[in-house]
């Protein structure tokens, strides 16, 4: 008795799994997935305007339209246990050929439609996807290696973080990006598929990575144009640190290639001199329109570092002219003033009442005290203009006592810096 | 001010092992040796790994070993080095080393060391400094370390590190406090912590901590219990503990814990899960919290495992 209705319920989960197989597979335009509660059935068909046929929730499993497939979570149990077992009797299969037999197109296509069917279910089953790579790779079609990006962009639909699906798409770039002639095609459509994705996924450590990842495949155009995009994109999204970060990553890869690169030199010294200055600009209008956001400073902390460090510290460096040398020391001077305007403005806690002004001015006097510490050029010019560790010091503790043995630590108990 | 519900959380931890067959607990199973890892460190460090049938967890480990040496995440799931760590640190716990070939797990990490000194995950090529921690704290733990290029790897993470002090996953990756304990963790294994600024760092280390007391993993982001762990070891490492609030923190996983079920959530009500009990007693195990076994920052084991490994007692 017990074993007729096991196996009832078996071939009732491997149905289950054909019927999705044959969805997926009659439909390849399918660019989302989503799953869902049995009660949100009845209002899809309402909306999409299908008044026949209304299934009742009982027996509501599948919901596709517009490329957009939704499956009832009541189902997802069944249907993953018989995709895995499905999947891992395929594989094995397929594995059992070994190297020397021309392997059965069969068995291919099944480890094929039964992980794609499993990693729709359960996004980072690793073995899932390294049997793809395994099939993918034997067959070295370039139509192949582009059909994997799109199951991962499937897969990210659902499940936006995993790791193994962003972690496929660069095992195919660094595949196909020697052989074929559109690898800043692919790039392109890379850096454009975690924007889409980072809109919805809020700080997406594996997508930005991605991105980030992507940096070292771009051409010099390609960063600037990034540079241009992203920067919407940040404004609309002040407490994404991810956003920032990956500025800086592309503003650290124009530097670089600053530094690599001796002719026409002065000329791009120029230019990086004004994308430098824009960001400073950018970042500190930011900074005065949203109050006490944490990344907009943490990214002015990296921008005044590579400032100073680049451009207004080669003070002692011998070779320079003494004309340099004075322009140089005028340009640190100015920069130095305006931080310090900076701090004054934001540091006038103007209610008590608001968190946010606390934080602003928190992180602004940590902020200084952070460039101090990094560059002693910096705090000797600070010291000129009468402005002491203890001042600062008095500031931080005044408005977050939460971090005093942090302060203690960097300041000493007598406030030196 | 709570307790530690210690009871429940033993409890908690022996229930996940039965449980099987929901969805939770079988779209986590690629994952199962991770899983058994954090369900048996939390119970040595509760005192209670006496209530697991040891012969039964060690037959399991070594059905997940491939030829290649590597360990799957569970039995006919392919190798991996995260799985492979956790397949070395479970056989520690109950002092089952012997049961390795040790060559065998060696030739496998050592083969996924490339040129540059980084490592991969398998055989895929993924590289990640995750993966550079897995492979150093491995061989250390398996005596091997003179196997690989140590001073490759070493330069490896060195690459990896960022203005702000931090690391990432590879060179030019955001700073994110998980991959920072790997860095920081794979520099204290190879005795190189001198390329790490020790100021620098804690004090992007000591940001993480939040108003509530909780830690967060970045800047911005909201504090999650698992972070007590992968923040604190790190500050442990580079001695700057001190420069947080641990009343707080210790309060604020606290309240993370279910006291009626056992078991610790990310955040204060939150549904509980294994990988965040284990963080949060191994959070507390840090912070010396009573009753509780010390763990090893660097190893992320029992400091009584560890002394038995390098010191045979």
């Amino acid at each position: 008795m017990k074993e007729e209705k096991e196996s009832n319920s078996e071939s009732k989960s491997a149905d289950l799994l054909h019927q999705f197989e044959q969805i997926l597979e009659s439909n390849p335009l399918i660019d989302e997935v989503g799953f869902i509660h049995p009660s949100q059935f009845a209002k899809l068909y309402e909306e999409a305007g299908d008044d026949i046929a209304i299934p009742s929730s009982a027996d509501a499993t599948f919901w596709s339209r517009d490329h957009k497939l939704g499956v009832s979570t009541q189902v997802l149990l069944p249907l993953y246990t018989a995709a895995k077992h499905a999947f891992m009797a395929a594989i094995g299969e397929y594995k059992r050929f070994g190297d020397d037999v021309v392997s059965d197109d069969r068995v291919e296509s099944e480890v094929m439609m039964h992980s794609r069917a499993l990693l729709l279910l359960s996004s980072d089953f690793g073995t899932a996807w390294n049997s793809r790579k395994l099939v993918v790779s034997k067959k070295q079609h370039l139509s192949k290696f582009m059909d994997e990006l799109l199951l991962s962009e499937l897969v990210l639909s659902y499940s936006p973080k995993s790791d193994h699906a962003w972690s496929h798409r660069r095992w195919v770039i660094k595949l196909v990006g020697g052989k074929c002639s559109t690898l800043q095609e692919i790039v392109r459509k890379e850096s454009e598929l975690v924007e889409k994705i980072a809109e919805r996924s809020k700080m997406n450590y594996r997508a930005w990575n991605h991105r980030c990842w992507l940096v070292s495949y771009m051409t010099r155009e390609q960063v600037l144009h990034e540079l241009k995009k992203s920067r919407n994109w940040a404004e609309l999204h002040v407490a994404d640190n991810c956003c920032f970060h990956y500025r800086s990553r592309l503003m650290l890869r124009i530097l670089k290639d600053l530094s690599c690169k001796q002719e026409n030199a002065s000329s791009d010294y120029v230019e990086i001199h004004k994308v430098w200055k824009e960001e400073l600009d950018w970042n500190e209008m930011l900074i005065k329109r949203y109050i006490g956001r944490e990344a907009l400073w943490l990214h002015r902390r990296f921008l005044s570092l590579c400032w100073m460090e680049q451009f207004a510290t080669d003070l002692c460096n011998a070779s320079c002219h003494s004309e340099q040398k004075t322009s140089i020391s005028t340009v640190f001077g100015s920069f130095v003033d305006n931080e310090l305007r900076l701090l004054d403005s934001c540091s006038t806690v103007l209610s008590n009442d608001f968190d946010d002004f606390q934080a602003q001015a928190t992180l602004s006097a940590t902020y200084i005290l952070w460039l101090t510490k990094q560059i002693p050029e910096f705090q000797s010019e600070l010291q000129e203009k009468k402005l002491t560790a203890g001042n600062l010091k008095s500031m931080l503790s005044k408005m977050c006592p939460e971090r005093s043995c942090l302060w203690d630590s960097l300041m000493g108990l007598d406030g030196n810096v | 001010m709570g307790e530690l519900a210690a009871k429940k959380h033993v409890q908690y931890i022996l229930s996940v092992e039965k449980r099987k067959d929901d969805l939770v607990s079988v779209v986590m199973e690629h994952l199962r040796m991770n899983g058994a890892y954090w369900g048996l460190t939390t119970l040595d460090l509760l005192g209670k790994l006496d209530n697991v049938d040891v012969d039964k967890v060690v037959s399991w480990v070594m059905e997940c070993q491939h030829e290649s040496g590597g360990f799957g995440g569970n039995i006919g799931h392919d190798p991996h080095i995260l799985y492979t760590l956790s397949a070395v640190q479970i056989l520690a716990l109950f002092d089952k080393l012997n049961v390795l070939d040790v060559d065998k797990v060696t030739n496998y990490i050592a083969g996924l060391q490339n040129e540059d000194g980084s490592f991969s995950g398998d055989m895929w090529g993924e590289v990640d400094t995750r993966f550079s921690y897995i492979s150093l704290c491995c061989l250390s733990i398996l005596r091997r370390l003179n196997k690989i290029n140590a001073e490759k790897a070493v330069n490896y993470i060195v690459s990896c590190k960022n203005l702000d002090g931090g690391f990432g996953s590879t060179p030019g990756g955001e700073s994110h406090a998980g991959q920072i304990f790997c860095c920081v963790g794979a520099l204290a294994l190879t005795g190189s912590l001198h390329h790490i600024d020790k100021d620098l760092l804690g004090w992007w280390l000591c940001e993480r901590q939040v108003k509530s007391g909780g830690l967060n993993g970045r800047p911005e982001k909201l504090p999650d219990v698992c972070y007590s762990w992968w923040v604190l070891s790190s500050l442990i490492m580079i001695d700057r503990v001190h420069w947080i609030n641990k009343e707080k923190l210790v309060q604020y996983i606290l309240d993370c814990q279910d006291t009626e079920n056992g078991g610790i959530s990310d955040r204060p009500d939150d549904a509980v899960d294994v990988y965040h009990t284990y963080f949060g007693v191994a959070g507390l195990s840090l912070l010396e919290y009573p009753g509780l076994k010390a763990i090893d920052p660097a190893y992320a084991l029992p400091v009584d495992v560890v002394n038995r490994i390098f010191f045979g007692k």
